[in-house]
This record gives structure tokens, C-alpha cells and sequence, in this order.
């Protein structure tokens, strides 16, 4: 929990009774790697900041194959936010992949502390603002570069994350086959 | 419930057909499983033309095969390992046989999660024949550097054994005819000998383990292959002392030219019989998550087709599994 003080007395200034608001609504957790934290079709409570560990969202299509959308490391948020934002049933699982640390949050609860506290405001909208960024920018490499600079895209912006998590993650989230991503790392090491 | 039954015992086209059937209850240890796809295995074949009924007899009419994948939609009060909307395989055990059905009922020691990164058709592929390579190898106690004759590479058990074997580290033989070859050197064996052309009897030496999936000579020439006190693990060959007695046949004896093969090389021959488990069905998903062990797939045929399905599986020409999708 203390980094995340930490990190939101970097980009804002935090009243005492607001941090204290903060604990009382939140509870540091951890999770064993393989952990369902969230699960497709049940109804979304639970927003996660991750403070150790990796994470990660996916969705699993009509002939059963998974299809991740998004890593969380340290400082990372994640939840379904399609599903906490419209109001919907989830469409994602989300699972922990290595042994986690992470804050639990009630997503409602958090929401209503942006309205008590207005200093958060600024807080969340940064926040808001990362994750549109990253989406977008996932979105245009999806588009645009191929399958080996995703790759390598993939290796700077989660350095760590090769080494423990199964080579279908990766290749799920790049949107390539595992043998395509073999060849790739195949390649690379021949460089 | 939609589901594919033998109504007697002869041949596929006048023994199989369309029945609509209640769906199953389950027990207190069962999940219900809302099917996606079901494949077809050696033995269905067998079945179905009354072969297997000395040793695992059923009444007729009665639902076909074993292999199965699908989302679980109800759980009995003991289940704890798996939730409602859980995507699982299984190879269901023989009391709850029926798998070409839009529901099944399975005991939940007999199931794992599927894996992630293959389809529910390609999940429903591994069970039968990756119980029956992984359940063989390990009794032999494969380990990293182990030479292992594995016969008939290209089908439905070899595919999965080459892959197994070479996961474990091991040196590959395999055999199979021309035309295979070289889809069966994609999946990582060493040395694959073209029966057509090639003695394999010449080419492999001293092995430490044989896998016998033919049967008959083959199981008898395993032991010119094998090392001194090498084993030969067999699918197809005699049953051995050990599992007559566990089916009540006291009196077993191992055919004395076996026996004495046995003895010469001061070997251990073990036949397998295949048993479901859960637990190693989610060793084999890490292994398949792991890009360790591809499914192979010859044909997937929709539920209305699944007797011609069974045709094709009668054929004997499939390269991989046949697989009919349900839902």
C-alpha cells in the first residue's frame, strides 16, 4: 500500500484523511500464481493495483482458445473495465500469472473517493490518461508493424515478462501463432 | 439430447445411429459437461464390432467414445476443483462412456482444464492417446538421453509418444510408412525409419525402451532391439501376470516364447492399460501450453456426419485425430 501512497503523492498532494479513506477501502492481497481474479460471465466488483508479480486479461473465443489483452506488472492497473464501466457482466478473465501482490479495490467504493476527495480527480485522469495511451498505442501496432517488431515492442516494454510466462501468453497477445513466435526468437538469436 | 449410439454389435454402417436420449444426472463427485467436440479412438472402432465386450461389456443401445471437450454447466456438491463455465477435456471412464452426445457426465478425478492455446476440437484429440503414450513412457521411467524405439510415429498414440519422448530429453526411433515421413519428422524424432524401405531392426540398437503399438512379431522383436535389461511397454501386446491377476485371471501365464525373450535379456515387459486421470491430463496442458506437444488433426467432421467419421477412422488412413464437432 505504501507505494501506492508513494506513487500518488507523486502527482498529487494527499490530505491525511484521504490516505486514511484510501486504507479503509482497500486490502493488499496475495495471490498464488494460476489465481482467478476475475471470471468471464460473473458479475465485476474488484479493481487491482499490482505492487509485485504479472497479471494478465483475456478473453476466450467461441472454439475455445484464449486471446490475451493486457499484461499487468508493478504500478499497474487491471480489472474489466468494459465490464465496471457499462455495467455489464465480464467478458474477461483476469489471472494471475506468477505469485502477486496486489491492492483490491471495490470499484464503486474507489469511485465515490473521486468525488469525496477532488484532489484524486487529477490522480485518475492520469491514470485514464496511461491506459488510453498504451491501448492506442497497442491498437496502431496491432495495424501497422509486423509481427517481429511487435515482438520486440513486446521485449522493452515488459523486460522480465519472457521469463516467466508461457510462450502462448506472448503469442496470444501479439496475435501470432507460438510457432510463428519460435521463428521470431529463432531469429533474433541469430542476430 | 442429441447423441450417437451402437444399437448391435457388427459392422459401422448397420451398427451406429442418431437417438435423442435424456440428458444425465450427475452425482455428488460429477460435473456435467456441455460438449463442444468428441474424437474417435481405436477402440470406438472396436466397440462397435463387439470386440471389447469379454472385457469391458456394455448394454445396448448405448452412447460412443471417450474422448471429449466442453464447458462445465453443473457440479456436484463434492466438486471443488472446477466452476461452472470451466472450458475442460477428459478421456471420460468407461462407466460414463458416451462422449458423441451434447451433454456428458464425468466423474471430476477424470477431468482437467483444457489447454488455453488449442481449440476445443484440438483439445478433444489429446486424452485417449496422450493418457495412453504418457501413462506408457513414464512407467518405463523415460529420462534425458534414453534411446526409445517408438513404433507407428503417425498415429494417433506414436504422434504423441515422439513429442512426449522428446520433451523428456530422449532420443527418438520411430517407424512409419513413405508417405509420412516427413510430417513425422516435424514433430522432433531423431530417426525416422521408412518401414518400406528400411530394416528397423538394423537401424536401432541397444535401446533402452521400446514402445510397442503394433503388437504381434513387433512386441516378440522388441527384445532384439533392447538393451540387456531394457523394457518393452506394450498397448497392444499380451497382458502380463500382473494385470491378468488384477482382472481375475489367476492362472495367467505369459506365452513362453515372450517369457523367454524376457529372461534372455533379463528385460521387463509391461502391458499398459490405459487409465483416466485428471491430473495427468493437466500435465500433458502444460506441456501443450508450453508449445512442447502439438494436437494433430486429420479431419473434423459436424455431429450429423459422425458416422461417416467413423468410416474414415475404419479406413485406417488418418494422419492425426478424427474429431466430430458437437456444439
Amino acid at each position: 500500500m505504501k507505494e501506492l501512497i508513494k506513487k500518488i503523492r507523486n502527482s498529487i498532494s494527499l490530505s491525511q484523511e484521504a490516505e486514511e479513506c484510501l486504507y479503509t477501502i482497500s486490502r493488499e492481497k496475495v495471490i498464488s500464481k494460476g489465481e482467478i481474479l476475475i471470471c468471464e460471465g460473473q458479475t465485476v466488483k474488484k479493481t487491482f493495483f499490482v505492487t509485485d508479480g504479472c497479471l494478465r486479461s483475456f478473453c476466450t473465443d467461441n472454439n475455445g482458445k484464449e486471446h490475451t489483452l493486457q499484461f499487468a506488472i508493478k504500478d499497474w492497473w487491471i480489472s474489466d473495465f468494459i465490464a465496471i464501466y457499462n455495467n455489464e457482466l465480464a467478458t474477461l478473465t483476469v489471472e494471475s500469472i506468477t505469485d502477486c501482490k496486489v491492492i483490491e479495490f471495490n470499484a464503486k467504493e474507489l469511485d465515490e473517493i473521486y468525488t469525496l476527495y477532488p484532489e484524486f480527480e487529477s490522480f485518475q485522469r492520469n491514470n485514464l490518461e496511461r491506459h488510453v495511451v498504451s491501448l492506442h498505442k497497442r491498437i496502431l501496432n496491432q495495424l501497422q508493424l509486423t509481427a517481429p517488431e511487435r515482438y520486440d515492442l513486446f521485449l522493452k516494454q515488459y523486460p522480465e515478462i519472457e521469463q516467466y510466462t508461457p510462450n502462448y501468453h506472448i503469442a496470444s497477445y501479439l496475435g501470432i501463432t507460438q510457432q510463428s513466435l519460435s521463428r521470431i526468437r529463432v531469429e533474433r538469436a541469430k542476430k | 439430447m442429441k447423441v450417437l449410439q451402437i444399437s448391435k454389435f457388427g459392422e459401422i454402417t448397420d451398427s451406429l445411429f442418431i437417438n435423442e436420449v435424456n440428458k444425465p444426472t450427475i452425482q455428488s463427485t460429477d460435473i456435467l459437461v456441455e460438449v463442444k467436440a468428441a474424437s474417435i479412438n481405436p477402440i470406438d472402432k472396436s466397440t462397435v464390432l463387439g470386440n471389447m465386450q469379454n472385457i469391458l461389456p456394455i448394454s445396448l443401445p448405448h452412447t460412443i467414445a471417450y474422448d471429449v471437450s466442453g464447458i462445465v454447466v453443473e457440479k456436484g456438491e463434492e466438486v471443488t476443483n472446477f466452476e461452472i463455465g470451466d472450458l475442460i477435456y477428459s478421456r471420460v471412464p468407461q462407466e460414463q462412456m458416451g462422449t458423441i452426445a451434447e451433454f456428458v457426465a464425468i466423474t471430476n478425478s477424470a477431468v482437467s482444464k483444457k489447454p488455453g492455446n488449442i481449440s476445443f476440437e484440438e483439445a478433444s484429440g489429446i486424452p485417449l492417446a496422450g493418457l495412453t503414450a504418457m501413462q506408457s513412457l513414464e512407467y518405463a521411467g523415460i529420462k534425458e538421453n534414453d534411446k526409445i524405439l517408438i513404433h507407428a510415429g503417425s498415429g494417433g498414440v506414436g504422434s504423441f509418444a515422439i513429442q512426449y519422448a522428446k520433451a523428456k530429453g530422449a532420443y527418438v526411433y520411430t517407424t512409419t510408412s513413405t508417405s509420412n515421413v516427413d510430417w513425422v519428422k516435424e514433430l522432433g524424432a531423431d530417426r525416422v525409419i521408412d518401414y518400406k524401405t528400411e530394416d528397423y531392426k538394423s537401424i536401432v540398437k541397444d535401446a533402452d525402451i521400446v514402445f510397442d503399438t503394433l503388437g504381434k512379431n513387433y512386441t516378440l522383436e522388441a527384445f532384439e532391439v533392447i538393451k540387456k535389461r531394457g523394457k518393452v511397454v506394450s498397448v497392444v501386446g499380451p497382458i502380463d501376470e500382473e494385470i491378468a491377476k488384477m482382472i481375475g485371471m489367476a492362472d495367467y501365464k505369459l506365452p513362453e516364447d515372450l517369457a523367454k525373450l524376457i529372461e534372455d535379456k533379463e528385460a521387463t515387459y509391461k502391458f499398459i492399460f490405459m487409465h483416466p486421470n485428471g491430473e495427468h491430463l493437466n500435465t500433458i496442458k502444460t506441456l501443450i501450453e508450453d508449445d512442447k506437444i502439438k494436437p494433430i488433426i486429420d479431419t473434423v467432421y459436424p455431429f450429423e456426419k459422425s458416422i461417416e467419421a467413423f468410416t474414415h477412422l475404419e479406413s485406417g488412413r488418418a494422419k492425426g485425430k478424427i474429431v466430430i464437432k458437437i456444439n
